[in-house]
């Protein structure tokens, strides 16, 4: 079971990665904080515990993880076996140019595909629970590129 | 002279003279003040706190055909006579002289402790009354009462109902875009009588009223968790629609107000759903990997139109309201949004974001016919006045480099694209939506 | 399911929500009620119109300067007894079908009509072609012998419309898809006064659902009155004393 999962992870990192680098190269980075329009800075950032950052990234429209999205993921996966008796909220959002119902259910999907991430990695689901805010609550204030790519995310919270 | 004889027949043809133009200016109109007895006018200072109730009523009437922009009231000063007189018997000559094609004219009185209303409307050129009707109600109803005579001198002039006599039920807001702060609020069509029915402890969205106007369903976060609520707005009672163990959201009533329709989100998917609100029976109304949400209902009950990604973007569909023959109706470029069906059946209203702008827009029930109204930074969620002439909207501001200067505003339109107007709110506002007529 | 009320909700705020009754209304009179859509307008080709109809506006003379009214020759009706008339019959009756019927040729016959007159306002002296010469003679009674003109000409013709044009305040939010063709037939007098004017089908104002149609005709009627008197040819009266008019604003609505 462990094992076809983890084949089945590095097969999807891979295509992931063949994807995303075909993206890059046809849009160009607009800063050095943006792939493609996904966010890559920690400007945002918190930590669950030392080198576990707390949320990841999402392009347009989108509810696929990017490869830096799995490496997070991955270390909040390591976390959370560490520390089973911790439970946690999966906080997806939207960016606010969309309508509000539909980011509802965007947001909604975004974290799930880190809580599926999640689960990959043996983290039960019993532990972890899903809030879509939609764009309902940005980070960022902004009505910029940057500031809304900050705002496509899903945020993993202590929930005890 | 041969040609004549020849052609006898044509001797008897009248001449016909097409017309097929004229004036798009709205109609000018004068409203003249109620006239007061000063015992009634007595009484009412007493009870409302305001000097001259007559004069109030029809300010109310005034600014009411004025936002409709299908009527251009005059301005009072120009009147010549006195309104106790014009309603006796207008003197046309004198409403003629102002421009004015219609004149409205009527009494108050206090009878029995209730505001009794009269009201005629003239036709100034033709020189005879074209309605004359009188109501009575509780004195505190009177910006109702001006509603009203709005509402029929409006059906009586443009054939069809007004929509003044309604609410608007919305979601106010305050404090930072982060940390926005949202409350239940409804308030008159035109802005008065405003009341918050939440206190903004938790996030409320997308709230909607039922046929009859008695109960709104709504998303709420209570507890951290977002569910559809429905509140009955008179009793102030409140209960969770189904017991979804995951978001619901996107809720809207059936025609006939037994149902509520909405998404829930299943492991990531969200997909349409039934609740009968008497037997609470749930019915599953689409199934499919993709995001589907926004539905709506045609006034008849027989289809609904929603919000799907199943192409890859979102877009609107059609199916019928059993789920069977999901058609996509939306062709143009860009994505589609929150698609509301008009209540005159024949319009679903939508919103399209399309190279970075965000547009209110409408087209036929089968897709043709797009038009759009209005385009801005960002807006959506449009809701029909119940005459389905008229559409409310909210629309946000974009913000500055420090992320400062967001509002968020009520917003009406005409259907022809004309007559943009900001609605007045005590507060920012947001999801607005759009009562039927509470009287008549 | 879960009942939860106001008083365990937090959110909810505890004052009960204060909305005033519906008010009673009682209605003296029913309105039809229709379901009909209505026009849709693009707004660019409104804009367009818009356009045109600056240019129709300038382009009209004033009215005034070209006809004298003849005071005396208006015939005035009791106003004063129809007027009381009227208020008897607005005593409150729902249910007045009937009368609105009858209150609508009673509004059409507003002006009396009076052949004298007529004929003695014709101005005979600008009479010049044969055919006109030729009814001269007979005035009234040899009609068919007379009118050969079923047109104005085209000049006559745009002169009285641009007049129309700026009288008349088409109700907007009209259905455009609708067979919304108001005929109106008139009698006017020399200087383009109006002694009669006749709605053609006027039945169909009072029938239910035709709600719009009665608009239209009344906007037409407004339109008529309001341009009084008509701006028409200076010669050749037997020819348009009588006169209809139809107005069709599905041009306008539809853009």
């Amino acid at each position: 079971m462990n094992l076809s999962n983890v084949l089945k992870n590095g097969f999807l990192i891979i295509v992931a990665s063949l994807v995303l680098t075909a993206c890059a190269t046809q849009k160009k980075a607009s800063t050095g904080q943006m792939q493609g329009d996904v966010y890559t800075g920690t400007d945002t950032v918190e930590y669950l515990a030392s080198g576990v950052p707390d949320r990841v990234f999402f392009a347009t429209n989108e509810t696929v993880l990017t490869t830096a999205s799995r490496e997070t993921l991955r270390k909040q996966a390591t976390w959370l076996r560490k520390n089973s008796s911790i439970n946690v909220v999966l906080e997806g959002h939207a960016d606010e140019r969309g309508t509000r119902e539909y980011n509802l259910a965007l947001g909604e999907r975004r974290a799930n595909s880190a809580k599926d991430y999640l689960m990959t990695y043996g983290i039960s689901s019993d532990r972890i629970s899903v809030l879509s805010y939609g764009k309902e609550r940005p980070v960022d204030s902004g009505s910029n590129p940057l500031a809304w790519s900050k705002n496509r995310r899903s945020v993993t919270v202590k929930a005890n | 002279m041969l040609l004549l004889f020849l052609l006898p027949s044509k001797s008897f043809a009248l001449i016909e003279v097409d017309i097929t133009r004229g004036n798009l200016s709205p109609l000018p109109i004068a409203v003249s003040p109620l006239a007061i007895d000063e015992k009634s006018k007595e009484n009412f200072n007493r009870i409302l706190t305001k000097e001259n109730i007559g004069s109030e009523i029809s300010i109310v009437v005034e600014n009411n055909l004025k936002k409709s922009g299908l009527f251009n009231p005059l301005n009072k000063d120009a009147f010549l006579q006195k309104p106790e007189i014009a309603n006796l018997k207008p003197r046309f000559e004198d409403w003629n002289l102002i421009k004015a094609q219609a004149l409205v004219t009527g009494k108050v009185t206090f009878v029995d402790e209730k505001l009794r209303v009269e009201f005629r409307l003239w036709d100034v050129l033709a020189g005879k009354e074209m309605m004359a009707l009188a109501f009575t109600t509780t004195p505190s109803n009177w910006r109702r009462v001006g509603h009203i005579i709005t509402d029929k001198v409006y059906e009586r002039l443009t054939g069809e109902k007004g929509y003044f006599d309604t609410r608007i039920i919305y979601v106010a807001e305050e404090g930072l875009k982060t940390k926005r702060i949202k409350k239940l609020a409804i308030m008159d069509q035109d802005g008065f009588n405003n009341k918050f029915l939440t206190l903004g402890n938790e996030l409320v969205l997308t709230p909607r009223f039922n046929p009859t106007n008695q109960m709104v369903t709504y998303l709420s976060y209570f507890r951290n968790l977002p569910r559809v609520y429905l509140l009955d707005i008179e009793t102030g009672m409140q209960e969770v629609v189904g017991d979804f163990p995951g978001m619901t959201f996107a809720p809207r009533f059936s025609p006939d107000g037994k149902k509520i329709i909405m998404s829930f989100a299943e492991d990531g998917n969200s997909d349409i759903y039934t609740m009968d609100l008497e037997n609470r029976i749930v019915e599953r109304i689409t199934n499919h990997p993709s995001i589907d949400t926004s539905p709506s209902y045609s006034p008849d009950g027989k289809y609904i139109c929603f919000n799907s990604d199943r192409g890859g973007y979102q877009q609107i569909y059609v199916m019928k309201s059993s789920g069977k023959n999901v058609k996509r109706i939306s062709f143009g470029n860009g994505l589609y949004g929150t698609p509301v069906w008009s209540p005159r059946g024949d319009l679903i209203a939508f919103t399209k974001l399309h190279k970075g702008k965000f547009y209110i827009g409408v087209m036929r029930t089968d897709g043709s016919g797009e038009r759009l109204l209005t385009e801005n930074f960002y807006q959506e969620a449009p809701s029909w006045s119940p005459n389905g002439r008229v559409l409310i909207f909210y629309r946000e501001t974009k913000t500055n480099s420090k992320g400062e200067g967001f509002s968020a505003k009520l917003w009406s339109i005409d259907l022809t694209g004309y007559n943009e107007r900001l609605v007045e709110t005590e507060t920012d506002a947001s999801d607005p939506s759009w009562s039927s007529l509470l009287s008549n | 399911m879960i009942i939860i009320t106001a008083m365990s909700l937090p959110f909810l705020s505890k004052k009960p929500i204060d909305l005033p009754p519906i008010v009673s209304v009682e209605l003296i009179q029913i309105t039809d009620q229709t379901n009909i859509p209505f026009a849709p307008k693009a707004k660019k080709i409104i804009e367009k119109i818009k356009e045109k109809e600056k240019k129709l506006t300038t382009e009209q003379a004033p009215p005034k300067i070209v006809k004298k009214v003849k005071p005396d020759a208006v015939p005035l009706p009791d106003e004063k007894i129809d007027k009381i008339k009227k208020i008897k019959d607005k005593k409150q009756n729902p249910e007045k079908i009937d009368n609105k019927v009858k209150q609508v040729s009673e509004f059409e016959k507003d002006d009396l009509f009076d052949p004298n007159n007529i004929a003695a306002l014709i101005d005979k002296s600008k009479v010049e072609s044969a055919e006109t010469k030729n009814k001269t003679d007979k005035v009234t009674q040899n009609q068919e012998k007379n009118a050969d003109f079923t047109r104005l000409t085209l000049s006559e013709e745009d002169a009285l419309k641009a007049q129309i044009f700026g009288c008349w305040s088409i109700p907007l939010g009209l259905p455009y898809d609708e067979d919304l063709l108001v005929r109106i037939k008139l009698q006017l007098k020399p200087d383009g006064s109006i002694i009669r004017s006749e709605i053609l089908d006027h039945a169909r104002m009072n029938k239910p659902g035709q709600g719009f149609y009665k608009v239209l005709a009344e906007s037409a009627l407004r339109a008529i009155k309001l341009c009084q008197p008509l701006r028409v040819p200076s010669t050749g009266y037997e020819r348009w004393k009588d006169l209809q008019l139809n107005f069709d604003a599905s041009e306008m609505l539809k853009g």
